[in-house]
């Protein structure tokens, strides 16, 4: 039985870095996630699948959720619930992660999968597998000022090193927190996401399960006062320029290691 | 002139996981590149032989003959070292068998090295095997190995009564055999596989196969463990086998599924 070693590859300059996604139709793996509840996580998720929807690039949603509201409420068409209880259930989802590769995805670890879903990549090698498969997973950590987030961001890093890990500042949960020191950001993806605040009407209105950010966006008006159309317009903007700078992080690290492998 | 090596696996109670064992151990030497032969004694179907039939024959340990097969071969074989996976229920009389042939002695003069793998059941008759068993093995290095692979309590010891057993055989050491998920392992079982094959997504002949990555996944996780406990009491120092490469467990396994990923 042949052994391959995986060093061969690079010894031979080949860059390990998957190819992007309109060379090699592969889709990132963006994970959302934090040990603590009600710090934005499903409204993250929803928000990247929404500019998926904007730019209409497929995408695929899993809701590890198990207290609503859900991803699944917001997004059915295209959200499988998951849950992780048993080995039939585990094996329906993380190969699916791995066996897709021309979608993106996005998962929302609820506060309560946490420790598993981690535990259970950590130890299956689910993260390193998808980058052999070229995709690439991208952990998106909701920070917030209890030191239960520290400690388990602190671990994300240990558990996978070779894996990008985001903080990700929800304004309304973490304002004023600094990414470095407990939340530092060692990835390529130089990126300080943030989800701006959004006055208590307009949070009201996004959190209808009909509301579509994507749809807003197309749509000239909906009758909103105009205060509330333009705060709505500048969150979607800066949330999806956000999106837009990490993708094109993902394309220069490609284009870097591209280029070093072929002078 | 390099000691023949024998390693027999053994238990006096079915279902403790013998055969189980004894394939962590032919995919660890495998691993290493040591040859390795195996005699099945579950005549005359064997269960071994399904996992490692090129290397593994079907004998029937009672009979002379095929006695005569193994141990009158010792030195002429290619193989570095001879496992016999050994029918529950019998090793009491193989070991006597195997003492009354001067075998037991031929370990104690130094001519080959012997290792008994017992395996425990969880009750406490399984302790006062350990007390029988010792008797044969001044010579020979005896691993007592709890098999939890099937979730096995062994409740019935409490720490006190382990220990008055287990620490009167002071050469005597323990390994301990990790839980593996119920599916995981009938789905190797189901593709009769070697576990590296099966961690390399590959079929019983080697050939590409599609197996879950999850359950591949854990079966490598699963293995990593019984290897490193096999690392950690030194068994190929032990026996006497020299590998050329010192690299662990971990890294040996992840190669093997980074390779079904290309």
């Amino acid at each position: 039985m042949s052994i391959l070693s995986f060093d061969e590859t690079e010894e031979s300059g080949y860059d390990i870095r998957p190819r992007r996604d309109a060379e090699a139709g592969t889709g990132p793996l963006y994970i959302v996630c934090s040990p603590r509840r009600t710090v934005g996580k499903t409204l993250l998720a929803r928000l990247l699948a929404e500019f998926y929807f904007a730019h209409d690039r497929p995408i695929a949603a899993f809701d590890l959720a198990d207290e609503g509201p859900q991803l699944s409420d917001y997004l059915p068409d295209v959200t499988t619930a998951v849950e992780l209880g048993s080995m039939r259930g585990q094996m329906a989802f993380f190969d699916r992660l791995i066996g897709e590769k021309h979608s993106a995805k996005v998962v929302d670890v609820s506060h309560r999968m946490f420790r598993d879903f981690f535990v259970i990549a950590n130890k299956i090698g689910i993260l390193e597998e998808a980058i052999r498969r070229g995709i690439e997973p991208i952990m998106l950590f909701m920070i917030d000022p209890d030191e239960k987030s520290a400690g388990a961001y602190s671990i994300l890093q240990r558990w996978f090193p070779e894996i990008s890990l985001l903080p990700v500042r929800n304004q309304s949960v973490a304002n004023g927190i600094p990414y470095w020191g407990a939340f530092p950001n060692e990835s390529p993806i130089h990126v300080a996401l943030e989800i701006p605040l959004l006055t208590a009407s307009v949070k009201t209105l996004v959190s209808q399960p009909s509301f579509s950010f994507a749809r807003f966006q197309r749509t000239q008006s909906i009758g909103l006062p105009v205060r509330l159309d333009d705060e709505l317009r500048g969150f979607i903007r800066r949330v999806f320029r956000q999106f837009c700078e990490i993708e094109t992080r993902r394309m220069c690290g490609d284009v870097r290691g591209h280029w070093s492998s072929n002078p | 002139m390099v000691k023949p090596v024998v390693v027999l696996v053994g238990a006096d109670k079915g279902g403790v996981g013998k055969t189980t064992v004894s394939r962590t151990l032919l995919d660890y030497l495998a691993a290493r590149k040591i040859p390795t032969r195996a005699f099945d004694t579950e005549w005359p179907r064997g269960t071994l032989k399904r996992f490692h039939p090129d290397i593994t024959e079907v004998v029937d340990v009672t009979s002379v003959p095929d006695q005569m097969k193994i141990f009158d071969t010792l030195e002429s074989s290619s193989a570095a070292v001879t496992l016999i996976d050994v029918r529950a229920g019998i090793m009491s009389s193989t070991l006597n068998a195997l003492r009354n042939i001067g075998f037991l002695d031929a370990g104690r003069k130094g001519q080959l090295t012997f290792a008994l793998f017992h395996i425990l059941g969880s009750s406490i008759a399984s302790l006062d095997e350990i007390a029988e068993t010792s008797h044969y093995l001044t010579e020979a290095k005896y691993f007592l190995v709890k098999n939890f692979i099937n979730n096995t309590s062994f409740f019935e010891w409490d720490q006190a009564t382990y220990n008055s057993y287990f620490k009167q055989f002071k050469d005597a050491v323990e390994i301990t055999i990790p839980q593996l998920s119920e599916m995981a392992y009938e789905q190797v079982e189901l593709v009769a596989a070697p576990f590296t094959n099966f961690i390399a997504n590959k079929g019983a002949n080697g050939s590409p196969a599609n197996h879950s990555f999850v359950l591949r996944g854990y079966v490598r996780h699963w293995l990593e463990n019984v290897w490193s406990e096999f690392d950690r009491v030194k068994l190929l120092d032990v026996v006497g086998v020299r590998e050329v490469s010192t690299e662990g467990a971990k890294p040996r396994l992840m190669k093997l599924a980074e390779a079904a990923a290309h």
